[in-house]
């Protein structure tokens, strides 16, 4: 092929010559990669000019190819192996910490023992906060609510479950929460229990809380994390929403969440 | 002592929000707002009450803050 670089002159005088006679020209070229596919499968009769050693070159370079592709796909299988059992140590870990994690068990606003097992099966909206609460818990309170509106409004989404759960258990007894979910939304359900069940519940989900110092009334404030808390029908802890979200965002991301869902419980 | 209930929060709100608009209008000077303050004071259970005034405490130096009224100092000596 260098030669046809060598411009007009040198290509004119190439052409008159006989083609065998010269391996360089590209009909020795064409006539050598012949011979070369001829004498693929077995020892060469006809090896091309001076390459004899080729067909057993490329003879042991096609069994090294098939070797190496063989060992590949040994070792990719493996590592499909691997991720599979990966994969199936997560489901386990999920399906444990479902069950376990996060538990609580609390009286409803009527009375009712609940359970997260009684949630399963639906998506709940977790909202921390107490009675007494100043400005923050209405209003957060009110997000949510519009949030289990707006979902509402969408059809074919399965209904979420509104939970209201109190970190204030010496006040907000049965009644006091009564009397306070009444004002948002007919099926927010408000949860309260002895302190250590309020502890239980708050500690699974990473809330903090802090009664603040009592006036002359008794009265005091108390100081909390504020998230409202997403938990799949299964139970586990899926997502959680600070201040800063709008109850179009959040509405957008349960939905998101809902359209994801796998259940890993049988 | 109860809580306030939905229609008592939000008549809380209301006066806090009418004292507070006097408050702006006069450049915080409190004494322009005692009416409002008084009412404000009816409307909301005391520790309400607090916590609103810290509230505004906030609120007004957050804006100077995001003003850019407050320079960090320039030495690390202690002032």
């Amino acid at each position: 092929m260098l030669l046809l670089t060598r411009g007009p002159m040198a290509w004119h005088r190439l052409s008159q010559l006989k083609p065998p006679a010269l391996p360089g020209t590209l009909r020795g070229q064409a006539l050598h990669l012949r011979s070369w596919l001829l004498s693929r499968q077995g020892p060469a009769e006809t090896g091309g000019q001076g390459q004899h050693q080729g067909p057993r070159l490329r003879t042991r370079l096609l069994i090294t190819a098939v070797f190496g592709a063989g060992l590949g796909g040994f070792w990719l299988a493996l590592r499909a192996e691997k991720e599979r059992l990966r994969q199936q140590q997560r489901m386990e870990a999920l399906r444990q910490a479902a069950v376990g994690q996060g538990d609580f068990c609390l009286l409803d606003h009527k009375g009712q023992a609940r359970c997260k097992a009684d949630f399963r099966g639906q998506w709940v909206l977790m909202y921390f906060g107490f009675t007494h609460c100043p400005d923050i818990c209405p209003d957060e309170l009110e997000k949510l609510v519009q949030v289990v509106q707006l979902l509402e409004a969408e059809p074919g989404l399965p209904a979420v479950q509104p939970v209201f759960i109190t970190v204030d258990p010496e006040r907000d007894d049965v009644t006091a929460m009564a009397r306070y979910v009444q004002d948002f939304h007919p099926r927010l359900l408000g949860l309260t229990g002895s302190t250590e069940q309020v502890a239980q519940a708050s500690h699974s989900y990473r809330v903090y809380y802090s009664a603040g110092p009592k006036d002359e009334d008794q009265d005091y404030i108390v100081d909390h994390s504020i998230a409202i808390y997403l938990l799949n029908p299964d139970g586990l802890f899926t997502d959680y929403y600070g201040r800063s979200r709008s109850a179009e965002q959040i509405a957008d991301s349960v939905q998101r969440h809902m359209a994801a869902f796998r259940s890993i419980l049988p | 002592m109860a809580a306030p209930s939905m229609k008592e929060r939000q008549v809380c709100w209301g006066a806090r929000d009418e004292y507070w608009k006097c408050l702006d209008e006069n450049t915080d000077d409190a004494s322009q707002c005692k009416k409002l303050r008084s009412s404000f004071e009816s409307s909301c259970p005391q520790q309400w009450i607090k916590y609103f005034d810290k509230r505004r405490d906030y609120l007004k130096f957050k804006e100077k803050f995001e003003a850019g009224e407050f320079q960090p100092s320039k030495t690390t000596a202690k002032s």
